[in-house]
């Protein structure tokens, strides 16, 4: 036992334990999500005024009418299948008609557009009134979600501890890639004392000054960013900086968005406007893109290569989703097809396949969000399954990108296969702990920070972490779908249902593109993967998640039940 | 909003499917990274095709074979000592899948599934990850020479431990050297990365005569009291079985000695195709899954049903479609030996568990019931007989009792006949079983049995 083996014992135990300390964290985000949730309880109750018949109500957005999927039914023939919607907003509670046989009636008047409803207000729907009464007064219990966590449970770690449990696993990544085999400098720290000061500065704004309660969401992207440029530092120091900055971008973004959607009406009314600057942008991309690596999705600005692809991701899910009463109108749903045709027919000419097929697949999650009709989604894979069909007979080419797949091991020297043998050859040289962060050889390939970072983060950081990512990404969709339950409009539901559905579905294209499962398309892992635009999307797409968790505005309302005016005070 | 809700299970099943691609791919790491390690892009393996820092290779006798120096690989010193163990030690490229640098690359490496390839090198073992082969080099050197230049096979191993002694194949290169196969010299390397003894087949000719003795054994209770009338020729529907010169009348026993195709065919014929198929397939043909260490052998084929009554008469003298391995031929062999327990070969030592810390599985000698004790003295008493002719005829094994069969099996094409020399030592304190092949030799009594006799005086010298 020489000097020399202890050091290297040394350096095993600490890579041994990365990989533990990584779940730890991942867990932990998780834990959080699932903390302070505000009671099964009603917001408030409507009462047959015919029959005293309770009914909760349990949505910050609720259908009321005949059809079984109403929030609220009422079987009552004179009652339209889809009535009215009734929903709440800052100002208070709102009853809006969309578009029944008989109309909606407040206090014996008729209503046209949104129209305010106060306690003890009789909401007149065909034959059946409905009093508004607070939330207190109903009396049973209701079933609570198996994704939160009871009061009664252990409490989560402080966001602030979720933080320095992150930085340290950050620090131990510099630390590490200072030490690795072929450069030995400091350069990593800087980078990494830079980043987290971005992180802490990030995370003081949003507890102080913004008084978010909850922070486990940007904790995970923080996570998964820093480790994305943590890993770069000993590819191409350039790109490191490159992408803290978008990573600062990104939480800027974040931060805005999360702000601009507090309302959820107000989308609607940029709605046409982000269609129209999208459009643009794609149009500029195709005028005069770039080709690079068979695909023209980059745009030069002053010495600045984006990729506006990455931009319309966020506006494709702004435009999908919509408040529930807007959300049945036809206008609006034919506005998003149209707008979903333009993005991945562009994307298509581009030839960015990878990114059209992420599109393509989030339209799906959106139509059937929207429409709860197989048959639209039926209707628009026949459509694209035609639509590649005829690409593939004009352009036969295209066909051949992808024809190593499968057997990539016959194409380990030629474009086929050579990226995805070497992500599962040095995958497995990574074993379960992986070689060290910079010791990897992986990094020598083509697009290995970018498209091919899952299996660098195999490689440099072992199987195990690897694949608490993409687990990390999976507990993400379970989280965004859980909280959807809770969301104050079904903007925020279906966004965050359908940003979290792109990042799992670009996760698979990334994740089993490299490993030979599906064909490789060559999209980023989320967070992960070099790209300023790709950072800066994904944090974009996170604030979807965020408005979505009812927690996110909770502390500027402290107390939701009172914000109730009584008719009585209105009065005098 | 409870539509939405219910609609958004939509998410799920896209979760789950990813997760279903995430399990699926974690089932592939498990299965596969050993496989998937072992490229030559590798770049922490590059040097040496990842044998730079890999073990030595012993024989027996602590001779070196392979070892590292500075990220190279080198062999032994003699250059026939490097042909003759080509196929057991292999190549740097990896092209002999069965030779030990091959199979045992990640293991020699220092990879292993846990740790990949990052295990520093004070810590990785690869070191002292030395193995030692059970081959003896001089052994094979010896009868590798006594080849000739002929393409074939030889091996010996002792019928008591399993140890293999002799694991020759020709054509073979000089690994240190390797040649650039081209369509101008593809010929003379035919086969060149087969290593013979476990991977090939060839017709066995008179040396299946011991199977169809064991089927007559088992299965014609007065075949001791029948006598068979050679006249040099035997019409068989319409088709001669010939013998060199006619063996006129004979035992059983002399019918063996002889190595007498009109008996024989006559005997596949009274023992019928199901029960020489059985026979056969209890030896071992027809897919057993014998190893040699880890090493699978290749399946040898015996099926004459349905061909008709010349052909399976054909069949009983190791002609029509009939295919045999070196390996298994030797391992029937030990089965005589042995009062009817053919014992499982192997070729590596597992000294101080060394096996085990590499993750090499090792075949322990085992024990293969292929005929009853009854049935094994009687074919070794067969074999004792026909011994005694060819030791009549110069064949001289050390001086030692020995029970053989010789083979000249017809290939056809007006090629020479594949010659074959298969037997064992009858004497304890030399318990090896043995078989060789010449492909192109002529007679097996004239270009086997000099291979053996080479290897085998080496072994008792």
């Amino acid at each position: 036992m020489n000097l020399q083996m202890i050091l290297d014992i040394a350096t095993i135990a600490l890579r041994a334990l990365l990989p533990i300390y990584a779940l730890v964290i991942v867990y932990q985000c998780f834990a959080s999500a699932r903390r302070h949730r505000r009671p099964e309880k009603p917001l408030v109750t409507l009462e047959i005024l015919e029959t005293g018949q309770q009914i909760p109500v349990l949505f910050w957005e609720n259908s009321i009418g005949r059809s079984k999927g109403s929030d609220i039914r009422v079987s009552d023939v004179s009652v339209s299948r889809d009535h009215c919607v009734f929903l709440r907003r800052k100002e208070g509670w709102f009853i809006s008609d969309i578009g029944s046989k008989f109309g909606t009636y407040v206090n014996g008047e008729r209503t046209e557009g949104r129209t305010k409803v106060i306690l003890d207000d009789e909401i007149t729907i065909g034959h059946t009134t409905l009093v508004l009464k607070r939330g207190e007064e109903y009396q049973e219990r209701l079933r609570p979600s198996w994704f939160f966590s009871k009061a009664s449970d252990k409490g989560a770690l402080k966001p602030y501890k979720l933080m320095i449990l992150i930085t340290f696993f950050h620090i131990f990544m510099a630390v590490e890639a200072c030490f690795s085999n072929e450069i030995q400098d400091l350069s990593p720290l800087y980078i990494c004392g830079a980043m987290e000061i971005v992180m802490w500065t990030f995370f003081c704004i949003s507890s102080y000054a913004l008084n978010r309660v909850n922070f486990e969401l940007e904790a995970l992207a923080c996570f998964m960013s820093g480790m994305g440029i943590m890993l770069l530092v000993r590819q191409v120091l350039r790109s490191a900086i490159v992408q803290l900055v978008a990573m600062t971008i990104g939480m800027i973004l974040f931060a805005v968005i999360v702000k601009l959607i507090e309302d959820p009406d107000r989308v609607n009314k940029w709605r046409l406007w982000i269609m129209i600057a999208s459009v643009g942008l794609l149009a500029v991309n195709l005028v005069f893109g770039k080709v690079t690596n068979g695909a023209a999705n980059w745009i030069n600005i002053g010495g600045i290569s984006v990729q506006p692809s990455e931009f319309v991701k966020v506006a494709f899910i702004f435009v999908g989703a919509s408040a529930l009463d807007k959300l049945q109108t036809k206008r609006n749903f034919f506005e998003f097809i149209a707008f979903s045709a333009i993005c991945v027919g562009a994307l298509a000419l581009m030839g960015d396949f990878g990114t059209a097929l992420i599109f393509f697949a989030t339209f799906l999650l959106i139509a059937f969000m929207r429409s709860g009709d197989f048959k639209t989604v039926i209707l628009a894979l026949a459509a694209a399954a035609f639509a590649v069909f005829i690409v593939l007979s004009i352009k036969p080419y295209v066909a051949e990108r992808f024809s190593a797949w499968g057997h990539v091991w016959e194409h380990t020297q030629d474009s086929g296969g050579y990226q995805q043998v070497r992500v599962m050859t040095y995958m497995a040289s990574g074993g379960l702990i992986g070689v060290g962060v910079g010791n990897g050889y992986l990094k020598y390939v083509f697009a290995s920070e970018s498209d091919l970072v899952f299996g660098l983060v195999a490689e440099e950081m072992g199987v195990i972490v690897a694949f608490t990512l993409a687990a990390a990404i999976i507990a993400l969709a379970f989280y965004s779908r859980a909280i959807t339950t809770r969301s104050r409009s079904s903007f925020y539901a279906i966004s965050a249902c359908c940003a979290a559905g792109l990042m799992v579905i670009q996760a698979a294209l990334n994740i089993f593109g490299i490993t030979d499962i599906l064909p490789l398309t060559g999209v980023t892992l989320p967070f992960l993967s070099a790209g300023g635009s790709s950072m800066i999307s994904c944090w974009g797409l996170l604030a979807f998640i965020k408005a979505a968790d009812e927690r996110t505005y909770a502390a500027k309302r402290r107390a939701p039940a009172n914000a109730l005016p009584q008719r009585k005070e209105v009065a005098v | 909003m409870k539509r939405i809700m219910t609609r958004s299970l939509i998410l799920w099943i896209v979760t789950f499917a990813f997760l279903a691609g995430t399990v699926f791919l974690g089932v592939r790491v498990v299965l596969y990274s050993g496989d998937w390690v072992q490229q030559p892009f590798n770049g922490h393996m590059a040097s040496a095709n990842g044998l730079g820092k890999a073990g030595k290779i012993y024989d027996r006798n602590a001779l070196t074979l392979a070892y590292s120096e500075n990220d190279e690989r080198y062999y032994a010193d003699d250059e026939t000592t490097r042909e003759a163990l080509l196929h057991v030690v292999g190549d740097e490229g990896m092209n002999i899948s069965t030779a030990i640098q091959s199979r045992y690359r990640t293991n020699l490496s220092g990879y292993n599934f846990a740790l990949g390839v990052g295990l520093p090198e004070s810590l990785n073992g690869t070191a002292n990850s030395d193995l030692t082969l059970t081959a003896d080099a001089d052994v094979c050197r010896a009868a590798y020479s006594a080849m000739n230049g002929h393409k074939g096979a030889c091996v010996v191993y002792n019928y008591r431990t399993g140890e293999v002694l002799c694991d020759i194949s020709a054509p073979s290169y000089d690994p240190a050297d390797p040649p650039t196969i081209t369509e101008d010299n593809e010929s003379e390397y035919d086969g060149v990365y087969l290593d013979n003894v476990v991977s090939s087949t060839f017709t066995p000719g008179s040396v299946f005569k011991i199977i169809t003795a064991a089927a007559a054994i088992d299965n014609i209770p007065d075949i001791y009291d029948q006598s068979f009338t050679c006249y040099g020729s035997l019409d068989v529907e319409g088709n001669p079985i010939t013998c060199e010169y006619a063996h006129g009348t004979q035992s059983f026993s002399e019918a063996f000695a002889n190595s007498c195709n009109c008996a024989f065919g006559q005997i596949a014929l009274q023992v019928g195709e199901a029960k020489m198929k059985e026979t056969a397939e209890k030896l071992g043909f027809n897919g057993s899954d014998f190893k040699m260490s880890d090493i699978p052998v290749a399946t040898s084929h015996y099926d004459a049903t349905g061909a008709g009554e010349n052909y399976l008469a054909w069949s009983g003298i190791g002609q029509y479609e009939d295919l045999a391995n070196p390996m298994l031929m030797a391992m029937i062999c030990s089965a005589v030996a042995n009062g009817g327990t053919a014992t499982s070969p192997y070729i590596l030592t597992d000294d101080g568990g060394l096996l085990d810390k590499l993750n090499i599985s090792v075949n322990k000698s085992s024990d293969i019931e292929m005929m009853s004790p009854d049935t094994a003295s009687k074919v070794k008493e067969l074999m004792r007989g026909a011994a005694e002719g060819y030791a009549w005829r110069g064949v001289d094994l050390a001086g030692l009792s020995f029970c053989a069969k010789t083979g000249t099996a017809e290939v056809g094409e007006d090629k020479e006949a594949t010659a074959w020399f298969v037997g064992f030592i009858d004497d304890p304190s030399h318990p090896y079983a043995f078989a060789a092949v010449v492909v192109e030799g002529g007679y097996g009594i004239d270009a086997a049995s000099p291979v053996v006799e080479a290897a085998i005086s080496e072994l008792v010298n």
